[in-house]
């Protein structure tokens, strides 16, 4: 069972929201760094979930 | 590596400083001068609009994990990649930071008109700053970058060509020095490998750019994405699938990229329809789909139609992140660890075998000595890993087959207990919902059972101990992780004759068996049940509980002992009056013999009837103080001088003339009174003493002691004596018991002793050898309360 259907809603999430998402990102009118704040978000997401972890392992 | 990409991630990043701040001013500048030639804007944006964009995102991230040497870099070398999740975050950073002055030298690069292609610009937009140390950086950043790739790339292919292609089909020189022929042969491939890539660069002439280079080798790769998703999601994939969806996808790329590369074809003839398909790189986005989706088809297909081999769902089972998986116990017919060394000597040569075991060992922590069979299969496992990355998968395994084969025709059907848990222990944190339910309430049942405070195990049916919980460690001082996957002929004795033959005997229950411990008898009950397999029926592990009742038993032992003492005491009472009367009579008539004769016959005989009536008698007299013992009531102990009682018995004892001579020494001190029966205390010292006398030797010495505290007086009397056997002294005690001749004495001494002191509420321990050094002399312990009215007086 292996966290597999939250896999699952993941990709149904990233299928659905991808191309306004997408559609964002790559607007000429916005600036050109746009693609690089969603980069940082994700690289902040993934430190925040890996502290968090350390954490409940430190309670565990 | 770490430092070449630090170096490289330094240098771009100042380049791109300096390009945002030395060429446009900062980042205002930046968006003016974009503002102002919209059209490099509108350069990013176009091709993102084309249908390939897609399919380039596809390779991209797939060559994140097909590449060769990130492959190998992830999952053979560097164990650490996949367990810090430190990696999660900080390797997107590292991406990030040298993505993102891409944009800023290219127009920098623009700006500055840099006369070199775009590529390059990451040096010619220093140069043209007129800044020779940010060159020199950008210079030795993009060099070590270059140098870093080539030589990872080179090192993990040459590891990857040597294990899977050259190993295989080599056979080495066995038992000379294995180590320097792997590490020759590596060396030659690394140098080959270069050579390969040289020579491919001078074939294709620099025709064509390095991005077009990187995709089509990108698509490569891209081939052993089914194969590499089906590692974990999908466990019916097998050999046959893999290696046909390679062939028709790697086909199709050699055809549709790889050919027009080398020879500049255009088009490509189909033999029956009439139609030329156009090929080359400008169609990579339709090869890349076409071959990918043709690959994926038939790995399916092939693998749906073909079976698996049973090697390769056991390693299936292994890799398989899902539940419902049965990862089958595969038995071994070595038993122990050094019969690995002894089977591995043939092709590995006797020192390199017995290295590598060695390491293997250390690395599990095991010893030498193991016999568990699950650690065996671990020991097997490491072994086989190692010689993976020493000489490749396929060599390793084969080596393993030969030597240490899996037996795997009856054991199929078990399951393996302690790989589930390991595994389940592991993946505790990824469980979900019903699953992590599951998992706490096994957890809770696996705990009731490691602490139920009965003594538990359970084996599997080829007797391996599958648990084993804390009483059962405790009663058999035998830590659980020592005996769990061991089998049960490995463990000490006497719990391995015991539990092998409850476990084979049909009866459900064996009730108190009794077994040595640590010098000592204990008895044991033991009650077992069937457990049904988990997977097939009819065939059965067991459980067993142990019980301890050895203080039960020894409870019982001492209360029939008492009891029979008890009896005792009553028929001396009864023999000593029906005997007490005849007796008197007979001495009376021998009296009156004496005086109506004086034949010195009839004198004689009449002295030896009186002489042996007195003897009856004092036997008679002892029985009867023994069994009248404990009726004198306390309120009529008064205080009693020890030393004063003792002297007593001394004076007493010096009459006997014909005994062995011996020194009393009465150190027994003033101030220790006790509360008793004067003549009493005399009687314990009458027979104390004299039976040290009679096992001294002639002019030994028996000393008389005392301690004293507040509440009582210790008083031991030693003899230098032969001492009393270790199998004697529970026994001496009782009545009747005697180790003198027949006729010497009544055996009611120390009994007698005993209940007189038990009377006075003090008690006796016996102490022997008393002198340990010499190995001899006994020495009687007696604790009496002290006589409290004269301690407060003195």
């Amino acid at each position: 069972m292996n966290n597999q259907r939250l896999v699952i809603l993941l990709l149904l999430v990233a299928y659905i929201f991808s191309p306004s998402l997408f559609n964002w990102i790559i607007n000429p009118a916005g600036a050109w760094y746009r693609p690089y704040i969603v980069w940082v978000i994700v690289i902040a997401i993934a430190f925040v979930m890996q502290i968090r972890r350390k954490k409940y392992h430190e309670f565990d | 590596m770490a430092f070449e990409s630090l170096l490289k991630v330094c240098a771009l990043c100042a380049v791109g400083l300096v390009a945002v701040f030395g060429v446009f001013d900062g980042l205002d500048g930046l968006d003016q001068w974009l503002l102002d030639h919209p059209e490099n804007l509108a350069l990013l944006h176009t091709p993102i609009h084309t249908d390939s964009a897609h399919t380039l995102l596809l390779v991209f991230v797939a060559t994140a994990v097909t590449m060769p040497h990130i492959f190998h870099l992830g999952l053979a070398e560097n164990p650490l990649m996949r367990n810090s999740h430190t990696v999660t975050w900080a390797f997107p950073l590292f991406l990030l930071l040298m993505a993102l002055p891409i944009f800023p030298i290219l127009w920098a690069g623009t700006e500055l008109s840099v006369p070199l292609p775009p590529q390059y610009y990451t040096l010619g937009v220093p140069i043209l700053f007129n800044s020779p140390g940010l060159t020199l950086l950008a210079f030795i950043g993009g060099l070590s970058a270059a140098t870093g790739a080539m030589v990872v790339i080179s090192l993990a292919l040459s590891t990857m060509v040597m294990n899977h292609w050259l190993l295989p089909s080599l056979k080495l020189r066995t038992r000379t020095d294995l180590y320097s022929q792997l590490i020759w042969l590596r060396r030659v491939l690394i140098a080959a490998i270069f050579f390969g890539g040289y020579l491919l660069y001078w074939i294709l002439d620099n025709r064509f750019s390095l991005a077009h280079l990187a995709m089509t080798a990108f698509i490569e790769t891209l081939q052993f994405l089914p194969g590499t998703f089906a590692i974990v999601f999908w466990s019916k994939g097998n050999r046959r699938g893999i290696i046909a969806g390679l062939i028709v996808g790697t086909s199709i790329w050699a055809l549709g990229l790889l050919l027009p590369i080398l020879t500049g074809l255009e088009f490509i003839q189909l033999p029956l329809v009439n139609y030329a398909v156009p090929v080359g790189i400008e169609y990579w986005s339709e090869v890349t789909l076409i071959s990918l989706g043709l690959n994926t088809f038939c790995f399916v297909i092939i693998s749906m139609l073909t079976r698996q081999t049973e090697d390769e769902q056991y390693s299936a089972d292994l890799c398989a992140a899902d539940e419902i998986s049965h990862p089958v116990r595969q038995a071994l017919d070595v038993h122990s660890a050094s019969e690995f060394k002894h089977r591995l000597a043939k092709p590995l040569g006797k020192v390199t075998a017995s290295r590598e075991v060695d390491i293997a060992l250390r690395e599990l922590n095991l010893s030498i000595d193991e016999r568990r069979p699950y650690a065996l299969r671990r020991l097997r496992d490491q072994i086989e890993g190692n010689l993976s990355s020493l000489m490749g998968i396929h060599v390793a395994s084969e080596i393993m087959d030969k030597c240490i084969p899996h037996s795997t025709v009856e054991t199929q059907t078990t399951v393996d207990i302690n790989l589930i848990e390991s595994r389940l222990a592991e993946y505790r944190d990824h469980l979900t919902g019903m699953a992590a339910e599951l998992n706490t309430l096994r957890l809770y049942h696996r705990k009731t059972l490691e602490e139920l405070p009965m003594a538990v195990c359970s084996l599997g049916r080829d007797m391996e101990v599958l648990m084993w919980n804390r009483a059962m460690a405790e009663l058999t001082q035998t830590p659980g992780e020592d005996v769990t996957g061991s089998y049960l002929e490995d463990i000490p004795e006497p719990w391995c004759s015991l539990l092998i033959d409850f476990s084979q005997s049909k009866e459900p229950h064996f009730y108190r068996r009794e077994i040595e411990l640590n010098h000592r008898p204990h008895w044991i009950s033991l009650h077992k049940a069937n457990i049904e397999g988990p997977i097939t029926a009819g065939v059965y592990d067991q459980v067993m509980l142990l019980e301890d009742v050895t203080e039960t038993q020894l409870l019982e032992q001492e209360l029939v002992h008492s009891e029979r003492l008890a009896s005792v005491g009553r028929l001396a009472a009864g023999v000593a009056h029906e005997i007490g009367n005849p007796i008197t009579g007979i001495a009376c008539l021998a009296q009156n013999l004496r005086y109506d004769s004086d034949n010195p016959e009839v004198l004689e005989t009449a002295e030896q009837i009186l002489s042996q009536t007195d003897r009856v008698g004092r036997i008679v007299q002892s029985l009867v103080s023994f069994s009248h013992a404990g009726h004198a009531s306390k309120t009529e102990f008064e205080a009693v001088s020890i030393r004063d009682c003792a002297n007593e018995a001394i004076h007493l004892l010096s009459l006997q003339k014909e005994k062995t001579q011996v020194l009393f020494c009465n150190d027994i001190l003033r101030t220790a009174i006790v509360a008793g029966d004067a003549q009493r205390i005399i009687q314990v010292f009458i027979n104390l003493l004299s039976n040290a006398r009679d096992a001294s030797p002639e002019q030994g010495r028996v000393m008389l002691e005392s301690n004293e505290d507040e509440n009582s007086v210790t008083v031991s009397v030693t003899d230098e004596g032969h001492g009393i056997p270790p199998e004697l002294i529970e026994r001496i005690l009782e009545p009747f018991f005697t180790t003198k001749e027949p006729g010497e004495g009544t055996g009611l001494g120390l009994a007698m002793v005993y209940s007189i002191i038990e009377d006075h509420s003090g008690h006796m321990d016996i102490i022997s050898p008393a002198d340990t050094v010499h190995n001899r002399g006994a020495s009687f312990v007696i604790t009496l309360p002290r006589h409290l009215d004269s301690f407060m007086d003195a």
